[in-house]
């Protein structure tokens, strides 16, 4: 254990630009911009949206903002596991950690779980760090914008906490969901580098553009492997219905158990089994390569 | 030291590597006993490092290798523990500071001691704080070494340790290794093209020439084996007539060497003396035909 915790704390100190120097920087920006416009800069007294609350504005903003740091996290991760897995070979240090009484699955292993837990929870720190910022912001819009009523800090705080615990669980259900396509980038890497990343989307590409040329006609649309890459990209319910729309307009105070319950449900548990396997497959084939290659 | 009858810390037989359909090892046979100073001498080329990358399970191999009673390439990892090896010193990586590097060995490496490592660096202006990747070659051949020599191993591995070191490193580098480091229960096998520089230390000589083991002696037996002849004049006909496995002029002097031939034969004819490792190896690498089988 205190090996897996020694080389997760050097993937930490290998990758903290990424995923706590950026964040920070991403974050005190968008203090002082949000901070800076609501108390010094004007507010348009033109009011169109009919959002119930103030509470209501600062859980939208929190969920979008929820949102771009995902897709912030999804990039960053891409561009971790197609570097980490390459790093030594990279770096000239696979020598070095070849003499180290630790296995190339071992390594690899701790990689992956690096790439799935400390770096999304440093990037979910963030985003709450956000959610705290577009409080405190939503309650100064409210104070200078007549058309919201001004949200009490009690009902702010209980918003913060139950989109919090959506983020949190967003974050974690799509992370297991998807760990087979980051260990997809992260096995290539370990062949040929960050060239991985467009690997990756081009390798099952090409297969299915084959698959579509062999058995034109007479398959699903779009082929049995795009179909099931398609499937399997989607996380969570098809489309919103006009749900966004009803949920601005809506008093009640945001639940997020009922939205994780929803998620729950349309998750398909024996893809996600699946996916576990396949990751776990791709990670030892990926060490075994690594075992027998001194530049691998 | 230990006698020669020892269990052997390192046995192969009949180990063999080939690179696509180039054979690059052709069947060495080897024993390594404990307590021992080898250096393996040979051409770029020869299969040194190969060799080495086999001992250490860093590459698959044909024939069989046991280290420490496991086979390398299936065990290495718990076969690090009382290995340590130098391959590159250039392979520490680079994004750690000094203190960062021995603390997380602390926690990987349970025969690594950072106390043992910190003293060390005690004489060098190497600090705990300084980042690897700021350190001259030298320094971090310095760091190189405090890491190896701070692992309690039962073998040390160094492949080409000083390359691109000034020579008052490289002389202080093995005199610390000796003074500091080696004892009864260590074994140490070296690689170097400046073989002069380790004659001095070495208990055991192995030469590879072409992927075949030529010479596998203790060094008291390479003095009573080969000898040097410097002789002038009428002399050199009569050295040439005992048949000299090599022989240069210098300087109006004909130095030849000569395997198995008595010293009491050459002592007429010139000064006799026994040949420097870089002479005897000049010698053996140039001979028309390879040694069938490596004298012990």
């Amino acid at each position: 254990m205190k090996a897996f915790l020694a080389l997760m704390k050097r993937e930490y100190l290998e990758h903290k630009g990424a995923f706590l120097y950026a964040p920070a920087v991403l974050l005190a920006v968008l203090a002082v911009a949000l901070l800076g416009s609501v108390v010094s800069g004007p507010i348009s007294e033109q009011y169109d949206l009919e959002i119930a609350s103030g509470t209501r504005l600062f859980e939208i903003g929190f969920m979008m903002f929820a949102g771009l740091w995902w897709l912030y996290l999804v990039a960053a991760l891409i561009f971790y596991f197609a570097g980490a897995f390459s790093a030594d070979k990279r770096n000239n240090a696979m020598l070095f950690w070849k003499s180290m009484p630790v296995s190339d699955l071992r390594i690899l292993v701790t990689k992956f779980v690096a790439g799935l837990t400390q770096f999304p929870a440093m990037v979910l720190a963030a985003v709450l760090g956000t959610g705290l910022l577009l409080a405190v912001t939503a309650l100064i819009i409210s104070s200078r914008v007549p058309g919201l009523s001004a949200p009490e800090l009690v009902p702010v705080l209980t918003g913060f906490l139950q989109v919090s615990v959506a983020v949190i669980s967003f974050y974690a259900l799509a992370l297991l969901w998807y760990a087979p396509f980051f260990a997809w980038i992260a096995a290539l890497a370990t062949v040929v580098g960050r060239w991985s990343i467009p690997l990756a989307i081009l390798t099952p590409a090409i297969v299915s553009l084959a698959e579509n040329i062999v058995f034109f006609g007479r398959g699903p649309q779009g082929g049995y492997v795009g179909r099931f890459f398609m499937e399997r990209l989607q996380l969570g319910p098809h489309g919103d219905d006009g749900q966004f729309e009803l949920f601005i307009v809506d008093p009640k105070p945001f639940e997020a158990w009922p939205h994780i319950a929803t998620l729950l449900g349309s998750i398909n548990w024996v893809s996600m089994a699946g996916g576990f396997v396949v990751a776990g497959l791709l990670l030892y084939a990926a060490s075994e390569y690594r075992r027998r290659t001194l530049n691998g | 030291m230990s006698t020669p009858s020892s269990a052997p810390i390192v046995s192969a037989r009949g180990l063999r590597k080939r690179f696509g359909k180039t054979e690059i090892l052709h069947g060495l046979d080897f024993d390594i006993p404990p307590g021992r100073i080898y250096g393996l001498v040979g051409h770029n080329g020869a299969g040194k490092t190969t060799t080495l990358n086999a001992l250490l399970g860093l590459t698959q191999y044909e024939g069989s290798i046991t280290v420490l009673g496991q086979d390398p390439f299936l065990h290495r990892a718990s076969l690090m523990r009382d290995v340590s090896f130098i391959s590159d010193v250039a392979s520490l990586p680079r994004f750690l500071k000094v203190r960062e590097l021995f603390d997380m060995l602390t926690n990987i490496h349970p025969n690594f001691s950072a106390e043992k490592a910190h003293q060390f660096l005690d004489n060098t202006d190497i600090k705990p704080d300084a980042r690897i990747k700021n350190l001259s070659k030298g320094m971090i051949a310095q760091l190189h070494l405090a890491v190896v020599m701070a692992i309690d191993a039962k073998l040390l591995v160094l492949d080409e340790p000083t390359l691109g070191l000034d020579i008052t490193y490289r002389k202080r580098f093995y005199r610390r290794l000796l003074e500091d480091y080696m004892t009864e229960e260590r074994t140490l096998l070296i690689t170097t093209h400046q073989v002069d520089e380790i004659e001095f230390m070495l208990s055991d000589i192995m030469f590879i020439r072409d992927g075949h083991l030529i010479v596998h002696m203790q060094m008291e037996t390479v003095s009573a084996k080969f000898s040097q002849l410097l002789a002038e004049g009428d002399a050199v006909a009569a050295a040439m007539a005992l048949n000299p496995i090599y022989s240069e002029t210098r300087f109006g002097q004909t130095a030849m060497v000569f395997d198995g031939v008595d010293r009491a034969q050459l002592e007429p004819l010139g000064k006799v003396s026994t040949p420097s490792l870089s002479d005897l190896f000049v010698a053996l690498m140039q001979r028309q035909t390879p040694a069938t089988g490596a004298a012990k």
